[in-house]
């Protein structure tokens, strides 16, 4: 069992970026608009922290205010790009022609391959919480696409259940990677079986679990490697875990 | 002749291709662009490329 590094809520990268002075042509939204963004990696700061883990290169987990705030359409290229509502509702429109809405257990696979613009706004009343998960592709400038598909909360309670990847139901990228989802209320032990390979980097959305003797409490989180078996012990409040393997 | 991936937006450089449309040669080495040149489409510095290894899909499937 090795774990690679534990990272604490507090200790993410954090961004402030409101809609007025440098950033008002990127952050749309009125002059109290703001995106708050905590970076588990180094997210346009690549000087120090962690670099990522395997392919996977940014893990923000994002908050929008509401009425109109949000990322004007911006370029892309080869990054493998997902977005999972964690609540509030996400406007997003590409140039691959698609004007979509997503809300609390949303989620969208946007590759931008050869190149790519989108815009992501939040135009409801609530925040928009959103956890963003970028990918370095397997082939570079590839046809960009865009495809979504919804958490099933009564399907998915206790148990684990893959959102990205190769398996029945999912979003599969095309290479070695997944993104599943753990929505837990009881106090009971689940198993997660990477490729043996594989490293796993588990966040806490909600709640309380032990993994590799670390409790993570909401938004904490751990990467392992070198793992066949992860145990998740879920504690007494219960928990909502997003679990990513990729190759390393 | 490398890859290297802008870590801001995924915009790719190929010392193969260069960047003729931004002044850059086909055959430019990463080393010879200054230090002060930032990507074209983010504005992302130099320093937060990543030399990558991975083919083009054209490559891939041909």
């Amino acid at each position: 069992m090795s774990v690679r590094f534990v990272l604490r809520a507090g200790e993410r990268g954090y961004s402030y970026l409101p809609s007025v002075g440098p950033n008002a042509s990127y952050v749309a939204g009125h002059p109290d608009g703001v995106i708050t963004r905590h970076s588990s990696f180094n997210f346009h700061e690549y000087q120090s922290g962690i670099p990522g883990l395997g392919v996977m290169k940014v893990f923000g987990d994002e908050t929008f205010t509401p009425g109109g705030t949000g990322y004007n359409m911006h370029p892309h290229h080869n990054f493998i790009i997902m977005a999972f509502v964690v609540g509030g509702a996400l406007t997003h429109i590409n140039t691959i022609g698609k004007v979509d809405e997503l809300r609390e257990d949303d989620y969208y696979v946007f590759s931008a391959g050869a190149g790519g613009k989108h815009s992501e706004l939040n135009i409801g009343e609530q925040d928009l919480h959103v956890v963003y998960v970028w990918v370095v592709p397997g082939q570079l400038l590839a046809p960009p696409s865009y495809r979504r598909n919804r958490f099933d909360r009564a399907a998915g309670a206790n148990r684990i259940t893959c959102l990205v990847g190769d398996e029945q139901g999912a979003l599969p990228i095309g290479q070695t990677f997944k993104v599943s989802r753990l929505l837990s209320d009881a106090d009971c032990t689940h198993v997660y079986r990477p490729a043996k390979q594989n490293g796993v980097y588990a966040f806490a959305l909600e709640g309380d679990v032990e993994i590799a003797d670390a409790i993570l409490t909401r938004r904490d989180s751990l990467a392992l490697e070198g793992e066949d078996k992860v145990e998740i012990k879920v504690r007494t409040d219960g928990t909502d875990m997003l679990l990513v393997e990729t190759k390393l | 002749m490398k890859k290297y991936l802008c870590l801001g937006c995924g915009f790719s450089y190929d010392e193969a291709l260069g960047l003729p449309e931004h002044g850059i040669a086909p055959g430019t080495r990463w080393a010879d662009i200054p230090d002060d040149w930032v990507c074209p489409d983010c504005g992302t510095p130099k320093s937060g490329f990543d030399m990558v290894e991975i083919p083009y899909w054209s490559e891939a499937t041909s």
